[in-house]
Protein backbone atom coordinates (compact mmCIF):
# COMPACT_ATOMS: atom_id res chain seq x y z
CA UNK A 1 0.00 0.00 0.00
CA UNK A 2 1.46 3.53 -0.50
CA UNK A 3 -0.34 5.46 1.97
CA UNK A 4 1.53 6.54 4.91
CA UNK A 5 0.86 5.74 8.29
CA UNK A 6 2.66 7.45 11.18
CA UNK A 7 4.21 5.14 13.96
CA UNK A 8 3.94 8.12 16.68
CA UNK A 9 -0.14 8.39 15.61
CA UNK A 10 -3.41 6.53 17.31
CA UNK A 11 -5.78 5.28 14.24
CA UNK A 12 -9.60 4.77 14.24
CA UNK A 13 -10.71 1.71 12.13
CA UNK A 14 -12.84 4.97 10.27
CA UNK A 15 -9.54 6.30 9.55
CA UNK A 16 -9.15 9.19 11.88
CA UNK A 17 -6.19 9.86 13.33
CA UNK A 18 -5.24 11.02 17.17
CA UNK A 19 -1.97 13.23 18.89
CA UNK A 20 -1.98 12.77 21.99
CA UNK A 21 -0.07 16.22 23.81
CA UNK A 22 0.03 17.53 27.45
CA UNK A 23 -3.86 16.36 27.64
CA UNK A 24 -5.28 17.44 24.40
CA UNK A 25 -5.60 15.18 21.39
CA UNK A 26 -5.28 16.47 17.93
CA UNK A 27 -7.57 15.06 15.25
CA UNK A 28 -7.58 14.73 11.56
CA UNK A 29 -8.51 12.25 8.51
CA UNK A 30 -5.84 9.56 7.09
CA UNK A 31 -3.59 9.80 3.78
CA UNK A 32 -5.93 6.98 3.04
CA UNK A 33 -9.03 8.81 3.70
CA UNK A 34 -8.24 11.60 1.84
CA UNK A 35 -7.10 9.82 -1.00
CA UNK A 36 -10.65 7.86 -1.00
CA UNK A 37 -12.27 11.54 -0.83
CA UNK A 38 -10.22 13.20 -3.36
CA UNK A 39 -9.76 16.78 -4.03
CA UNK A 40 -11.20 17.99 -1.13
CA UNK A 41 -13.05 21.49 -1.18
CA UNK A 42 -14.72 22.36 1.87
CA UNK A 43 -14.32 21.08 5.56
CA UNK A 44 -17.34 21.70 7.53
CA UNK A 45 -15.99 22.08 11.46
CA UNK A 46 -17.91 22.09 14.97
CA UNK A 47 -17.28 25.37 16.74
CA UNK A 48 -14.88 25.87 20.07
CA UNK A 49 -17.05 25.03 22.84
CA UNK A 50 -19.05 22.12 21.31
CA UNK A 51 -18.91 18.99 23.24
CA UNK A 52 -19.68 15.14 22.01
CA UNK A 53 -20.07 11.77 22.76
CA UNK A 54 -17.30 8.99 21.04
CA UNK A 55 -18.67 7.95 17.68
CA UNK A 56 -19.96 11.31 16.88
CA UNK A 57 -19.83 13.20 14.13
CA UNK A 58 -17.80 16.28 14.43
CA UNK A 59 -16.95 17.79 11.02
CA UNK A 60 -18.12 17.20 7.36
CA UNK A 61 -15.67 16.53 4.58
CA UNK A 62 -17.09 17.51 1.27
CA UNK A 63 -14.72 16.67 -1.95
CA UNK A 64 -15.76 17.22 -5.59
CA UNK A 65 -17.27 13.99 -5.55
CA UNK A 66 -18.43 13.37 -1.91
CA UNK A 67 -19.31 13.68 1.12
CA UNK A 68 -16.87 11.95 4.38
CA UNK A 69 -17.43 12.11 8.43
CA UNK A 70 -15.00 13.31 10.95
CA UNK A 71 -15.89 11.04 13.78
CA UNK A 72 -15.02 11.60 17.27
CA UNK A 73 -12.56 9.01 18.30
CA UNK A 74 -13.08 10.17 21.89
CA UNK A 75 -16.02 12.30 24.05
CA UNK A 76 -15.08 15.38 24.73
CA UNK A 77 -15.00 19.13 24.26
CA UNK A 78 -13.69 21.03 21.19
CA UNK A 79 -10.80 23.30 22.29
CA UNK A 80 -9.57 24.20 19.07
CA UNK A 81 -10.29 23.96 15.54
CA UNK A 82 -8.10 24.68 12.44
CA UNK A 83 -9.25 28.06 11.03
CA UNK A 84 -7.08 27.12 7.51
CA UNK A 85 -8.82 24.90 6.35
CA UNK A 86 -11.64 27.22 5.82
CA UNK A 87 -9.97 29.15 2.29
CA UNK A 88 -7.30 26.13 2.43
CA UNK A 89 -9.66 22.69 3.06
CA UNK A 90 -7.28 21.09 -0.25
CA UNK A 91 -4.78 21.15 2.96
CA UNK A 92 -6.17 18.06 4.07
CA UNK A 93 -5.05 16.44 0.61
CA UNK A 94 -1.26 17.85 0.75
CA UNK A 95 -0.86 17.39 4.58
CA UNK A 96 -3.33 15.10 6.41
CA UNK A 97 -1.09 14.53 9.01
CA UNK A 98 0.06 17.84 9.45
CA UNK A 99 -1.69 20.98 8.32
CA UNK A 100 -4.21 19.72 7.32
CA UNK A 101 -5.48 18.61 10.92
CA UNK A 102 -8.85 19.16 11.84
CA UNK A 103 -9.91 19.63 15.78
CA UNK A 104 -8.10 19.48 19.25
CA UNK A 105 -10.42 17.84 21.69
CA UNK A 106 -10.13 17.95 25.45
CA UNK A 107 -11.05 14.48 26.30
CA UNK A 108 -13.07 13.45 29.43
CA UNK A 109 -12.63 9.44 29.29
CA UNK A 110 -9.18 8.54 30.21
CA UNK A 111 -10.14 4.87 29.33
CA UNK A 112 -11.47 5.39 25.78
CA UNK A 113 -8.21 6.06 25.00
CA UNK A 114 -7.83 1.98 25.35
CA UNK A 115 -9.89 1.69 22.29
CA UNK A 116 -7.52 2.99 19.48
CA UNK A 117 -5.41 1.77 17.36
CA UNK A 118 -2.04 1.06 16.75
CA UNK A 119 -0.43 2.06 13.26
CA UNK A 120 0.23 -1.52 12.94
CA UNK A 121 -3.33 -2.63 13.86
CA UNK A 122 -4.77 0.20 11.66
CA UNK A 123 -2.44 -0.79 8.25
CA UNK A 124 -3.88 -4.53 8.61
CA UNK A 125 -7.57 -3.11 9.09
CA UNK A 126 -6.74 -0.83 5.58
CA UNK A 127 -5.22 -4.00 4.21
CA UNK A 128 -8.43 -5.87 4.88
CA UNK A 129 -10.66 -3.68 3.80
CA UNK A 130 -8.70 -2.60 0.39
CA UNK A 131 -8.65 -6.36 -0.42
CA UNK B 1 -31.98 -4.80 -5.26
CA UNK B 2 -29.58 -7.99 -5.39
CA UNK B 3 -26.73 -7.24 -8.24
CA UNK B 4 -24.62 -9.77 -7.42
CA UNK B 5 -25.56 -11.42 -10.25
CA UNK B 6 -24.87 -8.98 -13.23
CA UNK B 7 -21.53 -9.30 -14.56
CA UNK B 8 -19.95 -5.51 -14.68
CA UNK B 9 -19.04 -5.13 -18.29
CA UNK B 10 -15.14 -3.54 -19.16
CA UNK B 11 -14.96 -0.91 -22.02
CA UNK B 12 -12.04 -1.43 -24.60
CA UNK B 13 -9.96 0.68 -23.03
CA UNK B 14 -10.30 -0.63 -19.65
CA UNK B 15 -6.17 -1.98 -19.21
CA UNK B 16 -5.29 1.53 -20.42
CA UNK B 17 -7.32 3.16 -17.48
CA UNK B 18 -5.51 0.90 -14.62
CA UNK B 19 -2.55 1.94 -16.67
CA UNK B 20 -2.88 5.06 -16.00
CA UNK B 21 -3.58 4.70 -12.72
CA UNK B 22 -7.66 5.44 -12.42
CA UNK B 23 -9.95 4.94 -9.82
CA UNK B 24 -12.56 2.84 -11.39
CA UNK B 25 -16.38 2.75 -10.09
CA UNK B 26 -19.38 0.66 -11.63
CA UNK B 27 -21.60 3.22 -13.63
CA UNK B 28 -24.23 1.72 -15.49
CA UNK B 29 -23.25 -1.60 -15.79
CA UNK B 30 -19.75 -1.15 -16.78
CA UNK B 31 -16.32 -0.30 -14.36
CA UNK B 32 -15.99 3.00 -15.35
CA UNK B 33 -12.56 6.01 -14.72
CA UNK B 34 -14.04 8.40 -11.99
CA UNK B 35 -10.97 10.05 -11.74
CA UNK B 36 -7.22 9.39 -13.08
CA UNK B 37 -5.28 11.90 -10.37
CA UNK B 38 -7.39 14.85 -9.33
CA UNK B 39 -10.81 15.00 -10.71
CA UNK B 40 -10.07 19.08 -10.29
CA UNK B 41 -6.49 18.83 -12.91
CA UNK B 42 -8.81 16.90 -15.35
CA UNK B 43 -11.33 19.73 -15.08
CA UNK B 44 -8.60 22.15 -15.65
CA UNK B 45 -7.13 20.03 -18.45
CA UNK B 46 -10.60 20.36 -20.42
CA UNK B 47 -11.05 24.24 -19.27
CA UNK B 48 -7.21 25.24 -20.63
CA UNK B 49 -6.21 22.44 -22.63
CA UNK B 50 -7.49 18.96 -23.71
CA UNK B 51 -8.92 16.19 -22.24
CA UNK B 52 -9.53 12.48 -23.26
CA UNK B 53 -12.67 10.84 -21.92
CA UNK B 54 -14.10 7.27 -22.42
CA UNK B 55 -17.54 7.48 -22.96
CA UNK B 56 -18.08 3.71 -24.36
CA UNK B 57 -20.37 2.98 -21.22
CA UNK B 58 -22.92 5.20 -23.85
CA UNK B 59 -25.18 3.57 -26.36
CA UNK B 60 -24.90 3.87 -30.48
CA UNK B 61 -27.84 2.56 -32.41
CA UNK B 62 -28.14 3.01 -36.23
CA UNK B 63 -31.23 3.11 -37.99
CA UNK B 64 -31.48 2.12 -41.49
CA UNK B 65 -34.84 2.65 -43.46
CA UNK B 66 -36.90 4.98 -46.13
CA UNK B 67 -39.07 5.77 -42.83
CA UNK B 68 -36.38 6.79 -40.63
CA UNK B 69 -37.32 10.93 -40.66
CA UNK B 70 -40.39 10.19 -40.58
CA UNK B 71 -39.85 7.99 -37.49
CA UNK B 72 -38.04 10.50 -35.94
CA UNK B 73 -40.21 13.33 -36.35
CA UNK B 74 -43.07 10.87 -34.60
CA UNK B 75 -40.82 10.12 -31.87
CA UNK B 76 -38.71 12.75 -30.98
CA UNK B 77 -39.49 16.47 -29.98
CA UNK B 78 -36.78 18.43 -32.38
CA UNK B 79 -37.76 18.82 -35.54
CA UNK B 80 -35.80 16.73 -37.85
CA UNK B 81 -36.28 19.71 -40.79
CA UNK B 82 -33.18 21.27 -39.17
CA UNK B 83 -30.91 19.09 -39.80
CA UNK B 84 -29.27 17.45 -42.89
CA UNK B 85 -26.86 15.10 -44.24
CA UNK B 86 -23.86 15.07 -42.07
CA UNK B 87 -25.24 17.63 -39.55
CA UNK B 88 -26.42 16.07 -35.68
CA UNK B 89 -29.25 17.30 -33.91
CA UNK B 90 -29.52 17.02 -29.73
CA UNK B 91 -33.53 16.41 -28.99
CA UNK B 92 -35.16 14.25 -26.35
CA UNK B 93 -38.06 11.33 -26.44
CA UNK B 94 -41.07 11.64 -24.16
CA UNK B 95 -43.66 10.09 -22.89
CA UNK B 96 -46.78 10.83 -23.52
CA UNK B 97 -47.04 13.15 -20.32
CA UNK B 98 -44.03 15.22 -21.69
CA UNK B 99 -41.21 13.53 -19.16
CA UNK B 100 -38.42 12.21 -20.92
CA UNK B 101 -38.18 8.83 -22.32
CA UNK B 102 -33.94 9.89 -22.68
CA UNK B 103 -31.96 13.02 -23.96
CA UNK B 104 -29.76 12.11 -26.76
CA UNK B 105 -27.90 13.30 -29.98
CA UNK B 106 -28.60 11.66 -33.66
CA UNK B 107 -26.43 11.77 -36.77
CA UNK B 108 -27.97 12.35 -40.45
CA UNK B 109 -25.99 9.89 -42.18
CA UNK B 110 -27.61 10.18 -44.96
CA UNK B 111 -32.02 10.59 -45.09
CA UNK B 112 -32.53 6.81 -44.52
CA UNK B 113 -29.55 6.27 -42.03
CA UNK B 114 -28.84 7.67 -38.98
CA UNK B 115 -26.68 7.29 -36.17
CA UNK B 116 -27.91 7.53 -32.34
CA UNK B 117 -26.18 8.04 -29.40
CA UNK B 118 -28.35 7.90 -25.74
CA UNK B 119 -27.24 7.95 -22.48
CA UNK B 120 -25.45 4.61 -20.42
CA UNK B 121 -28.42 4.27 -18.08
CA UNK B 122 -31.12 4.07 -20.88
CA UNK B 123 -29.79 1.93 -23.69
CA UNK B 124 -32.03 -1.26 -22.96
CA UNK B 125 -34.87 1.03 -22.24
CA UNK B 126 -34.44 3.35 -25.33
CA UNK B 127 -33.96 0.51 -27.93
CA UNK B 128 -36.84 -0.95 -26.26
CA UNK B 129 -39.10 2.15 -26.68
CA UNK B 130 -37.62 2.79 -30.13
CA UNK B 131 -38.67 -0.89 -31.46
CA UNK B 132 -42.26 -0.44 -29.60
CA UNK B 133 -43.02 2.52 -31.32
CA UNK B 134 -42.06 1.04 -35.11
CA UNK B 135 -45.24 0.34 -36.10
CA UNK B 136 -45.88 0.60 -39.73
CA UNK B 137 -42.54 2.42 -40.27
CA UNK B 138 -39.70 1.02 -42.13
CA UNK B 139 -37.08 1.50 -39.98
CA UNK B 140 -34.40 -1.21 -38.60
CA UNK B 141 -32.75 -0.46 -35.53
CA UNK B 142 -28.80 -1.82 -34.90
CA UNK B 143 -27.84 -1.93 -30.96
CA UNK B 144 -23.64 -0.99 -31.99
CA UNK B 145 -22.87 -0.29 -28.33
CA UNK B 146 -21.00 -3.25 -27.56
CA UNK B 147 -19.20 -3.25 -30.73
CA UNK B 148 -18.02 0.32 -30.73
CA UNK B 149 -16.02 1.97 -28.35
CA UNK B 150 -16.68 6.10 -28.21
CA UNK B 151 -14.25 9.21 -26.44
CA UNK B 152 -14.66 12.73 -25.92
CA UNK B 153 -11.51 14.63 -26.62
CA UNK B 154 -12.59 18.54 -25.11
CA UNK B 155 -10.58 21.44 -24.27
CA UNK B 156 -9.45 24.66 -26.29
CA UNK B 157 -6.32 23.08 -28.58
CA UNK B 158 -8.11 19.89 -29.47
CA UNK B 159 -8.51 21.23 -33.15
CA UNK B 160 -4.84 21.80 -32.98
CA UNK B 161 -4.44 18.30 -31.24
CA UNK B 162 -6.04 16.20 -33.37
CA UNK B 163 -5.70 18.05 -37.04
CA UNK B 164 -2.23 16.38 -37.82
CA UNK B 165 -3.41 13.26 -37.04
CA UNK B 166 -6.44 13.07 -39.34
CA UNK B 167 -7.21 13.04 -43.12
CA UNK B 168 -10.39 15.98 -43.03
CA UNK B 169 -9.55 19.73 -42.86
CA UNK B 170 -11.19 20.34 -39.28
CA UNK B 171 -12.09 23.85 -39.74
CA UNK B 172 -14.79 22.35 -42.48
CA UNK B 173 -16.68 20.91 -39.72
CA UNK B 174 -18.84 23.13 -37.56
CA UNK B 175 -20.54 22.47 -34.42
CA UNK B 176 -22.42 19.42 -34.59
CA UNK B 177 -21.26 18.81 -38.05
CA UNK B 178 -19.60 15.41 -38.48
CA UNK B 179 -17.31 13.29 -41.06
CA UNK B 180 -16.36 9.93 -41.45
CA UNK B 181 -12.40 10.21 -41.53
CA UNK B 182 -9.35 8.23 -40.30
CA UNK B 183 -7.06 9.03 -37.07
CA UNK B 184 -3.38 7.46 -38.14
CA UNK B 185 -5.21 5.50 -40.47
CA UNK B 186 -7.71 3.92 -38.21
CA UNK B 187 -11.40 4.56 -39.59
CA UNK B 188 -14.01 6.58 -37.28
CA UNK B 189 -16.71 8.70 -36.94
CA UNK B 190 -15.68 12.07 -35.84
CA UNK B 191 -18.72 14.66 -35.00
CA UNK B 192 -17.98 17.96 -33.02
CA UNK B 193 -20.06 17.90 -30.05
CA UNK B 194 -19.46 17.79 -26.69
CA UNK B 195 -20.83 17.27 -22.96
CA UNK B 196 -18.08 20.12 -21.58
CA UNK B 197 -18.78 23.77 -22.39
CA UNK B 198 -15.32 23.59 -24.64
CA UNK B 199 -14.83 23.49 -28.02
CA UNK B 200 -14.20 19.53 -28.88
CA UNK B 201 -14.69 16.68 -30.51
CA UNK B 202 -16.92 12.97 -30.02
CA UNK B 203 -15.44 10.38 -31.40
CA UNK B 204 -16.63 6.77 -32.57
CA UNK B 205 -15.10 3.29 -33.68
CA UNK B 206 -14.84 -0.02 -34.05
CA UNK B 207 -13.37 -1.66 -30.36
CA UNK B 208 -10.36 -3.31 -32.07
CA UNK B 209 -9.46 0.50 -32.55
CA UNK B 210 -9.78 1.89 -29.45
CA UNK B 211 -6.07 0.94 -28.23
CA UNK B 212 -5.14 2.24 -30.60
CA UNK B 213 -6.56 5.57 -30.96
CA UNK B 214 -6.76 6.03 -27.22
CA UNK B 215 -2.78 5.98 -27.61
CA UNK B 216 -2.76 8.10 -30.88
CA UNK B 217 -4.77 10.98 -28.99
CA UNK B 218 -2.78 11.14 -25.65
CA UNK B 219 0.69 11.50 -26.95
CA UNK B 220 -1.20 14.58 -28.61
CA UNK B 221 -0.65 15.91 -25.31
CA UNK B 222 -4.10 15.84 -23.74
CA UNK B 223 -4.91 14.42 -20.29
CA UNK B 224 -7.36 11.13 -19.79
CA UNK B 225 -9.91 12.72 -17.51
CA UNK B 226 -12.64 10.42 -15.84
CA UNK B 227 -16.48 11.16 -14.96
CA UNK B 228 -16.06 13.03 -12.22
CA UNK B 229 -14.62 15.42 -14.32
CA UNK B 230 -17.22 14.81 -16.99
CA UNK B 231 -19.57 16.06 -14.60
CA UNK B 232 -18.07 19.14 -12.70
CA UNK B 233 -17.60 20.39 -16.48
CA UNK B 234 -21.11 19.65 -17.82
CA UNK B 235 -22.81 21.26 -14.73
CA UNK B 236 -20.25 24.29 -15.13
CA UNK B 237 -21.54 24.31 -18.81
CA UNK B 238 -25.03 23.67 -17.32
CA UNK B 239 -26.16 20.61 -19.87
CA UNK B 240 -28.55 18.18 -18.10
CA UNK B 241 -28.04 15.15 -16.59
CA UNK B 242 -30.76 12.39 -17.29
CA UNK B 243 -32.28 11.42 -13.94
CA UNK B 244 -31.23 14.51 -12.74
CA UNK B 245 -32.58 17.64 -14.56
CA UNK B 246 -34.32 15.45 -17.01
CA UNK B 247 -35.88 12.29 -16.52
CA UNK B 248 -38.89 10.40 -16.44
CA UNK B 249 -40.92 12.62 -13.54
CA UNK B 250 -39.63 15.91 -15.43
CA UNK B 251 -40.49 18.01 -18.50
CA UNK B 252 -38.04 19.44 -20.75
CA UNK B 253 -39.75 22.50 -20.56
CA UNK B 254 -39.38 22.80 -16.89
CA UNK B 255 -35.95 21.31 -17.30
CA UNK B 256 -35.54 24.65 -19.14
CA UNK B 257 -35.37 23.13 -22.62
CA UNK B 258 -37.82 24.68 -23.98
CA UNK B 259 -35.82 25.55 -27.20
CA UNK B 260 -36.52 21.39 -27.97
CA UNK B 261 -40.12 21.13 -28.02
CA UNK B 262 -41.10 22.17 -32.10
CA UNK B 263 -44.75 22.74 -33.40
CA UNK B 264 -43.74 20.74 -36.40
CA UNK B 265 -47.17 22.12 -37.78
CA UNK B 266 -48.97 19.03 -39.36
CA UNK B 267 -47.16 16.56 -37.32
CA UNK B 268 -48.16 14.40 -34.48
CA UNK B 269 -45.11 13.68 -32.05
CA UNK B 270 -45.22 11.81 -28.62
CA UNK B 271 -46.30 14.35 -25.74
CA UNK B 272 -46.55 17.22 -28.29
CA UNK B 273 -49.80 18.50 -26.90
CA UNK B 274 -48.79 18.89 -23.12
CA UNK B 275 -45.19 19.68 -24.33
CA UNK B 276 -46.37 22.99 -26.34
CA UNK B 277 -49.31 23.67 -23.98
CA UNK B 278 -46.35 24.06 -21.33
CA UNK B 279 -43.83 26.08 -23.80
CA UNK B 280 -47.06 28.71 -24.49
CA UNK B 281 -48.14 28.81 -21.03
CA UNK B 282 -45.21 28.14 -19.04
CA UNK B 283 -44.88 25.58 -15.97
CA UNK B 284 -45.54 25.48 -12.27
CA UNK B 285 -41.58 24.77 -11.62
CA UNK B 286 -38.79 25.76 -13.19
CA UNK B 287 -35.33 25.15 -13.58
CA UNK B 288 -32.68 27.58 -11.83
CA UNK B 289 -29.22 28.34 -11.49
CA UNK B 290 -27.96 28.31 -7.95
CA UNK B 291 -25.02 30.06 -5.77
CA UNK B 292 -24.34 29.66 -2.10
CA UNK B 293 -23.87 32.91 0.12
CA UNK B 294 -23.26 30.75 3.23
CA UNK B 295 -19.83 28.47 2.66
CA UNK B 296 -20.86 24.87 2.09
CA UNK B 297 -21.61 22.54 -0.89
CA UNK B 298 -24.47 21.61 -2.26
CA UNK B 299 -25.83 17.92 -4.15
CA UNK B 300 -28.53 16.47 -5.66
CA UNK B 301 -31.67 16.30 -3.48
CA UNK B 302 -31.50 18.60 -0.87
CA UNK B 303 -34.83 20.91 -0.26
CA UNK B 304 -35.06 24.09 -1.29
CA UNK B 305 -36.75 26.69 1.29
CA UNK B 306 -37.91 30.63 1.45
CA UNK B 307 -39.29 31.54 4.60
CA UNK B 308 -39.50 28.42 5.53
CA UNK B 309 -41.58 27.11 3.14
CA UNK B 310 -40.61 24.10 0.60
CA UNK B 311 -40.31 25.43 -2.43
CA UNK B 312 -37.62 22.85 -4.75
CA UNK B 313 -34.74 20.90 -4.65
CA UNK B 314 -31.44 20.83 -6.47
CA UNK B 315 -30.56 19.09 -9.16
CA UNK B 316 -27.46 18.54 -9.30
CA UNK B 317 -24.87 20.65 -7.68
CA UNK B 318 -21.21 21.11 -6.67
CA UNK B 319 -17.68 22.79 -6.73
CA UNK B 320 -17.08 24.70 -9.67
CA UNK B 321 -13.72 23.99 -10.21
CA UNK B 322 -13.54 27.12 -12.57
CA UNK B 323 -15.29 29.52 -10.64
CA UNK B 324 -13.88 28.02 -7.39
CA UNK B 325 -17.27 28.26 -5.53
CA UNK B 326 -20.40 26.36 -5.11
CA UNK B 327 -23.03 25.81 -7.92
CA UNK B 328 -26.02 24.10 -8.59
CA UNK B 329 -29.13 23.48 -10.41
CA UNK B 330 -32.47 23.18 -9.17
CA UNK B 331 -36.10 22.92 -9.83
CA UNK B 332 -38.12 25.81 -7.88
CA UNK B 333 -42.18 26.99 -7.73
CA UNK B 334 -41.94 29.22 -10.55
CA UNK B 335 -42.99 32.56 -9.09
CA UNK B 336 -39.51 32.47 -6.94
CA UNK B 337 -37.43 32.05 -10.44
CA UNK B 338 -36.16 35.75 -10.70
CA UNK B 339 -32.28 36.21 -10.84
CA UNK B 340 -31.11 37.20 -7.15
CA UNK B 341 -34.05 35.93 -5.11
CA UNK B 342 -32.35 34.62 -2.05
CA UNK B 343 -33.27 31.37 -0.67
CA UNK B 344 -31.96 28.40 1.77
CA UNK B 345 -31.15 25.27 0.78
CA UNK B 346 -31.11 22.11 3.38
CA UNK B 347 -27.66 20.65 3.98
CA UNK B 348 -28.05 18.17 6.83
CA UNK B 349 -29.42 19.77 8.98
CA UNK B 350 -28.69 23.61 8.12
CA UNK B 351 -30.46 25.95 6.59
CA UNK B 352 -27.44 27.90 4.45
CA UNK B 353 -28.70 30.71 2.36
CA UNK B 354 -28.18 31.03 -1.50
CA UNK B 355 -29.53 33.08 -4.28
CA UNK B 356 -30.64 32.22 -7.39
CA UNK B 357 -28.17 33.17 -10.49
CA UNK B 358 -28.02 33.04 -14.23
CA UNK B 359 -27.27 30.41 -16.08
CA UNK B 360 -24.68 29.40 -17.94
CA UNK B 361 -21.71 29.30 -14.88
CA UNK B 362 -19.56 28.90 -17.81
CA UNK B 363 -19.52 28.22 -21.77
CA UNK B 364 -16.55 28.48 -24.06
CA UNK B 365 -17.81 26.69 -27.57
Amino acid sequence: MDYEFPDHLKYTSTHEWIRFENNIATVGITDYAQHQLGDIVFVELPEVGMVFEKGSNAAEIESVKAVGDLIMPLSGEIIEINENLADNPELVNSSPFGEGWMIRIKYSHLDEKDDLLSSEEYKQILQKEIH
Amino acid sequence: MNNKSIEIKKTALYEIHLKHGARMVSFAGYYMPVQYDSIIKEHEAVRSNVGIFDISHMGEFLLEGKDVIKFLQFIMINDLNLLEPSKGQYSCMCYENGTVVDDLVYYEENPECFRMIVNAINIEKDYQWLNDHLGEFDVKITNLSTKRSRVAFQGPKSDDYLQPLVDVDLSQINRFYFAHCTINDNPVFLARTGYTGERGFEISFENKFAEKVWKDLTVTGANPAGLGARDSLRLEACYSLYGHEISDAITPVEAGLSWLVKPKEGIDYIGKEILIEQKTQGTENVLVGLNLIDKGIIREKYKIFKDGDEIGFVTSGGYSPTLKKTIGLGIVKKQYKEIGTELEIKIRNKLLRGKIVSTPFYRNV
